[in-house]
């Protein structure tokens, strides 16, 4: 044992007889908040993925909620929408129309008549439809159903 | 709010279709159209034992917020025989507030249910279209479009004779309440209906839309005679074709012809 062993050996003896030592409590204080903290951030990472999840099938359930709320189409009498060709079963209602709101209060249709106009998208204005007023010089053709009054009770894009 | 973003996306499909349509719109302003063509003008509900001539007439007003007014009138001339078979003649000048920017767009629609057959006469071109009418949808029921009546207060007006023929008569009043549509004071939708149930159909109709405007649709010189047969037949000098119903995808190339 040389001069430094002895040295050493004394300092631990010294070290040995102040008895056991703790960490001062705020130290451990913080020790304990930290290891908290870290364990909600792993609690939050096992739950992120199911949440997302659930999250958008939330979102594709709303959108699909609010599309079974969109006006529903008009079903065209049939006599209007009569096919030429080997009519299907489905064919006796077009559900393509839009019905018109200028049309909600007008009276029932005891016959009808389709007419095929081409119009400026700004005449949809006046039917009640909001356009882009960009557009509003653009024409494009459109099937209108028209009541036995030749008042339009919908619309329905022809391109 | 659905109901409007439905629309609001009916209206960019059409902006968007816009691109693809004809080229710029000739001729006429805001609220104009041309007319191309019309597709059968029958009637699903087939009435027997019936017959009347009469000329309808809807006389549209809308008011501006200046306080002018815009008015268009239609008429048709309206013919129903014993059989049930029925003939319209009409003009396209107007439809609702729109105006027609040329022609008239003036075609005969005849709808015959005794040979299963509809047809519109084209009177520039002398050409019938020709349309078969499927037995099936010749049922006995009225069309009617889908009114939220939820709200709706319907009263009952009696009986009165107009143009010579009893009618029953019914006012329907719906309101749409304030700030449902942003709107700052309750709305009132009034539709008043005069129906003749000998003739089984409307003789007359008011309509009262704040929104949009007025209408007021009426059969005048109503005769219950016997129409002339001939009215139901295509004109001899008329070349028949068979003809194609109007479809989603078709629409013409270039502008449209003049009538």
């Amino acid at each position: 044992m040389n001069e430094n062993d002895r040295e050493l050996l004394e300092g631990l003896q010294a070290l040995a007889g102040v008895g056991p030592r703790e960490a001062p409590a705020h130290i451990e204080d913080r020790l304990r908040a930290r290891f908290r903290k870290e364990k909600r951030r792993r609690n939050l990472f096992n739950w992120a993925p199911p949440l997302i999840a659930a999250a958008c099938m939330a979102g594709i359930a709303l959108l699909l909620g609010m599309r079974s709320e969109a006006p529903q189409p008009v079903a065209v009498p049939s006599a209007v929408v009569a096919r030429v060709t080997a009519p299907a079963v489905d064919e006796d209602s077009d559900e393509s129309f839009y019905p018109l709101p200028e049309a909600e209060a007008l009276p029932a249709m005891e016959n009808a008549m389709v007419v095929r106009v081409q119009l400026p998208v700004s005449s949809l204005q006046l039917m009640g439809v909001p356009v882009s007023e960009e557009r509003a010089d653009a024409s494009v053709q459109a099937d209108l159903l028209l009541g036995q009054d030749g008042l339009a009770r919908a619309v329905r894009l022809a391109q | 709010m659905v109901r409007r973003l439905a629309f609001v996306s009916v209206a960019a499909g059409l902006a968007a279709a816009s691109l693809l349509a004809q080229g710029p719109h000739r001729g006429g302003g805001p609220g104009d159209f041309a007319f191309v063509r019309a597709e059968f003008g029958g009637s699903n509900k087939v009435v027997q034992g019936a017959p009347y001539s009469a000329q309808a007439v809807t006389q549209f007003t809308q008011t501006l917020a200046n306080g002018d007014h815009i008015q268009r009138n239609t008429t048709a001339s309206i013919a129903r025989d014993s059989q049930g078979r029925m003939r319209t003649e009409r003009s396209f000048g107007n439809i609702g507030a729109l105006s027609a920017t040329r022609g008239s767009g003036k075609n005969v629609m005849i709808f015959d249910p005794v040979a299963s057959k509809s047809y519109v006469l084209e009177p520039e071109s002398k050409v019938a279209r020709s349309m078969p009418i499927p037995a099936a949808r010749l049922a006995n029921s009225s069309p009617h479009m889908p009114h939220d009546l939820a709200s709706a207060k319907t009263e009952d007006l009696g009986t009165q004779v107009i143009q010579g023929v009893s009618a029953q008569g019914k006012r329907v009043t719906r309101a749409i309440p304030a700030g449902k549509e942003g709107n700052e004071k309750e709305i009132d939708i009034v539709t008043e209906t005069w129906y003749s149930p000998d003739l089984q159909v409307v003789v007359m109709s008011k309509t009262s839309d704040p929104r949009f405007g007025e209408s007021v649709y009426q059969l005048n010189a109503i005769t219950r005679t016997e129409p002339d047969p001939a009215l139901f037949t295509v004109p001899s000098d008329y070349a028949i074709k068979e003809g194609r119903p109007f479809r989603q995808g078709e629409a013409r190339r270039g502008p449209a012809p003049a009538q």
